[in-house]
């Protein structure tokens, strides 16, 4: 019993059970795709920037990413990363791409989806989509994989501007337009391999509900500000999975609508996602997916973890202007997802540290404690900038930082006796600071 | 500085610093860039050294580690530390490139603790689509926008030609110096090689071609080259910043006579093509023609020609310089590098030529056990 009562320390959304099934739906539609014979194609999280347009011509795209949450949690990943190893890749790659090497491995060698892989596998692609968004593996991973498949593999552009004021305004029109011409090829390269043209129409149809489902998804973040905070970010790892995946999906978008009335509830009535809130938490970046029951015995000593993971989160009401064209509007909220905090951060007037600008306005607006980072082993980019907004943070508003080594996938790194041990004296630090952000005029 | 050819090199290599501190005191203006992006000839044009800013591997990395975690591509850790040290306190400006993911990042994050009076970050797309040539043009006119905000002055597009014309002459005295390699044994040895490649990129342009041709005429004259070894290796991979490992390879029986790495070829191969917008030329030369992982290259209709794709010039390089054995290096924590690996290694093995892949940790000190496994590849293909 008592066991069972730790279990239940973070107060999990009602409406969060409604993502499952979609997520089940998701998998599900992967595997009939594969079983028809229809086209399938792996896909990397594009920030909406091609999965919509694959879907309004028929493709059932699968996530290998998300695949390798699932292997992780089940601990089946460590099994395919000791394929991929075989195969002669190095162990520092990001972990999800191991995953999928590994089960591609042996998927190759069966001849069919790998004996015991979770959630019916993934099936055969027609061909891949890789992205330029956030990190090298994105399309250095899919291309490695074309030793096994003998698919196209597409690159869907994505820049990466700096975070000065004038670079951002002078190379706004020229990226936005960029990516909406390579959109145009994409479309072309699609007709071309599929013998078949886009239905605009459908396509349009889909973007209105896609947008709707990034402004409500934004929206329930927002709420997230209320103390105590109602919705804990194990609630939102849970959730991002159909704003990433399913955002076409009219589905999606009325699960979303009964979240933001569950939490909207939750903050009208004074409840937290945690019993006794005394301390609000960011986490930052990706979570120990194999390893979440460590949220609930932070969550018995009031640690409610408030916002998190940046990559994730939706882009705020857009503030670009552009046209109207349906790839322009596509572009437009790929581009603004990634740079919108750029625009911020140059407005703050500090652009050289515009990387930790999400994080400084977002301990300001959730009024945060302390900061809890989770360096990989296998991922660079989640990794690389923890240490200087851990920084930042301490420097500027006085919030101590956290770490606790781990991995996306490799359950052997994640210590997490070590970080209960440390829980104490981050929480007397956390009070200390508390005391001196007062003393400085800060209003938590 | 009064050496010349081979020992001027030999200097230059051994204090980098120094050399550019004396340039600096000699009134020259000097500007730092990572990798092999950014286009140089744009800087000359602008009156700036362009110096590369590189790490150590033989300095501890100790102030970095307060800014970024140890699974972060040890050669960035180490610029940074540099920078961190004071140590790159002589550039007037910082010119960074997303060319890898890290590599962006870092650019931001050095800039935020180094403090340039200048800074400029360039977008490299990794797609070479016909779209992206525009894009990396659009990058480039930026590039000149804040150059000439920077500078106070413009920047003469017959002057930008005159430096692409002076870039171009210099990687022909490039390619000169490596075809001394062909012959075997190669009249220059793999570290000599890289000892100049690097003191290239740490001086001006002309001064750099000077010594280009006096170590040509001195390498061509030589008597005391290389010995004839059993082993010529093509040695590909991340950038090398010291001849250490080369040293290692060398000190057995083998010689080093080719390589596929951006302190080497990649960096000095391709023209730059004269067009009547320098920026076409130079568009297509960095994004195109200059051949890294980090770029994506279209796939094609089978993954053997995808292989011949992305590694179809190194085939070139292979025979050309009539090599029996391939040494892949890379440092720990290079994700552009890594997941090529087994797609490059299963190239050579088609090829019939053998393969080696060595990880190492960017240190000086952790490359004995690495020795006795090239001492094994060695004798296997002897
Ligand atoms: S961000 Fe990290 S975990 Fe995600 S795909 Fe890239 S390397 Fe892998
Ligand atoms: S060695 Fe690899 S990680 Fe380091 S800068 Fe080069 S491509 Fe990037």
């Amino acid at each position: 019993m008592a066991e069972e009562k730790k279990k239940r320390a973070i107060t999990r959304l009602e409406s969060s059970a409604l993502v499952r099934p979609l997520v089940n739906k998701m998998y599900m539609e992967g595997t009939l795709a594969g079983m028809e014979e229809r086209p399938v194609a792996w896909s990397m999280v594009n920030w909406w920037e091609g999965d919509i347009i694959m879907r309004a011509m028929g493709v059932t795209p699968v996530y290998p990413e998300n695949y390798g949450t699932v292997c992780a949690a089940l601990g089946i990943a460590q099994k395919y990363m000791g394929v991929s190893v075989a195969e002669g890749f190095p162990t520092h790659l990001c972990g999800y791409a191991q995953n999928t090497i590994g089960y591609t491995t042996e998927m190759k060698r069966e001849g069919k989806v790998p004996e015991g892989a979770p959630m019916g596998g993934m099936a055969q692609p027609t061909f891949m989509l890789s992205s330029e968004g956030y990190c090298d593996a994105r399309f250095k991973w899919f291309q490695s994989l074309r030793q096994f498949w003998n698919v196209p593999v597409w690159t869907l552009p994505f820049p990466h501007p700096a975070y000065t004021d004038t670079s951002l305004q002078d190379v706004h029109k020229v990226n936005v337009e960029y990516m909406a011409v390579e959109l145009q090829g994409f479309i072309a390269f699609l007709e071309n391999l599929l013998k078949k043209k886009l239905d605009r129409d459908k396509l349009e149809t889909m973007l209105d509900n896609q947008e709707k489902v990034l402004k409500v998804w934004w929206e329930i973040n927002e709420l997230r500000k209320a103390k105590p905070c109602p919705m804990h970010a194990r609630d939102f790892w849970t959730m991002m999975v159909p704003c990433y995946y399913l955002a076409y999906d009219p589905e999606t978008l009325t699960v979303y609508q009964q979240v933001y009335n569950e939490v909207k509830a939750r903050v009208d009535n004074g409840i937290g996602a945690i019993p006794d809130e005394k301390y609000r938490l960011i986490f930052a970046e990706l979570p120990p997916w194999h390893s979440l029951g460590f949220f609930d015995k932070l969550a018995e000593r009031g640690w409610n973890f408030a916002t998190e993971s940046i990559g994730y989160h939706p882009p705020p009401p857009m503030e670009l202007n552009g046209g109207s064209d349906l790839l322009y509007r596509i572009a437009r909220w790929t581009y603004w997802q990634y740079i919108n905090t750029r625009y911020r951060a140059a407005k703050m007037g500090y652009p050289a540290v515009g990387a930790a600008q999400p994080f400084y306005n977002w301990a300001v607006e959730y009024k945060i404690d302390g900061i809890l980072t989770h360096p990989l082993v296998t991922c660079r980019t989640a990794t690389f900038w923890l240490t200087h907004w851990m920084n930042v943070l301490r420097d500027k508003l006085d919030i101590p930082g956290m770490s606790i080594q781990g991995d996306i996938v490799d359950l052997t790194v994640f210590d997490a006796a070590t970080a209960l041990n440390q829980a104490p004296a981050f929480e007397e630090s956390m009070d200390h600071f508390r005391k001196v952000r007062k003393s400085k005029g800060l209003d938590w | 500085m009064s050496s010349k050819g081979l020992a001027k090199a030999e200097d230059i290599y051994a204090n980098r610093a120094g050399r550019v501190r004396e340039l600096k005191a000699e009134g020259k203006k000097i500007m730092g860039y990572v990798c092999a992006y950014p286009p140089l000839e744009m800087v000359t044009a602008m009156d700036y050294a362009p110096i590369r800013v590189i790490g150590s591997m033989d300095q501890p990395i100790t102030k970095a580690d307060t800014q970024v975690a140890s699974i972060i591509c040890p050669m960035l850790r180490s610029m940074l530390d540099l920078g961190m040290k004071g140590k790159a306190d002589f550039f007037e400006g910082f010119i960074g490139a997303h060319t890898c993911d890290c590599t962006e990042k870092f650019c931001h994050l050095y800039q935020y603790n180094v403090q340039f009076p200048y800074y400029h970050f360039l977008d490299v797309p990794h797609i070479a689509h016909k779209a992206s040539f525009g894009f990396m043009k659009a990058g480039f006119q930026l590039f000149q926008k804040t150059l000439e905000a920077h500078t106070g002055r413009k920047l003469d597009p017959d002057r930008l030609k005159e430096e692409v014309k002076k870039h171009n002459a210099q990687r022909a005295l490039v390619r000169e110096l490596y075809a001394l390699r062909k012959q075997d044994p190669p009249l220059l040895s793999g570290s000599e090689n890289l000892q100049i490649m690097l003191s290239l990129l740490s001086i001006p342009i002309e001064e750099g071609s000077g010594m280009l041709k006096d170590i040509i005429a001195e390498v061509k004259a030589r008597k005391d080259g290389p010995k004839k070894k059993a082993a010529r290796l093509l040695l590909w991979g991340s950038p090398l910043t010291e001849t250490s490992i080369i040293d290692m390879i060398e000190s057995l029986n083998a010689n080093v006579v080719m390589d596929d790495i951006c302190t080497g070829t990649r960096h000095f191969w391709h023209d730059v093509e004269m067009t009547s917008d320098p920026l076409d030329g130079l568009a297509k030369r960095y994004l195109d023609d200059l051949k890294c992982p980090r770029t994506f290259r279209e796939t094609t209709s089978s993954f053997e020609e995808d292989q011949e794709v992305r590694f179809g010039y190194i085939k070139d390089y292979a025979k050309e310089w009539n090599v029996n054995g391939v040494i892949l290096q890379s440092m720990k924590y290079c994700d552009t590098h890594g997941y090529e690996v087994p797609a490059i290694k299963a190239y050579f093995d088609r090829l019939g030529i053998p393969s080696l892949y060595l990880e190492h940790e960017y240190t000086m000190v952790a490359l004995a056990p690495l020795k006795t496994r090239v001492e094994a590849f060695i004798e296997m293909i002897s």
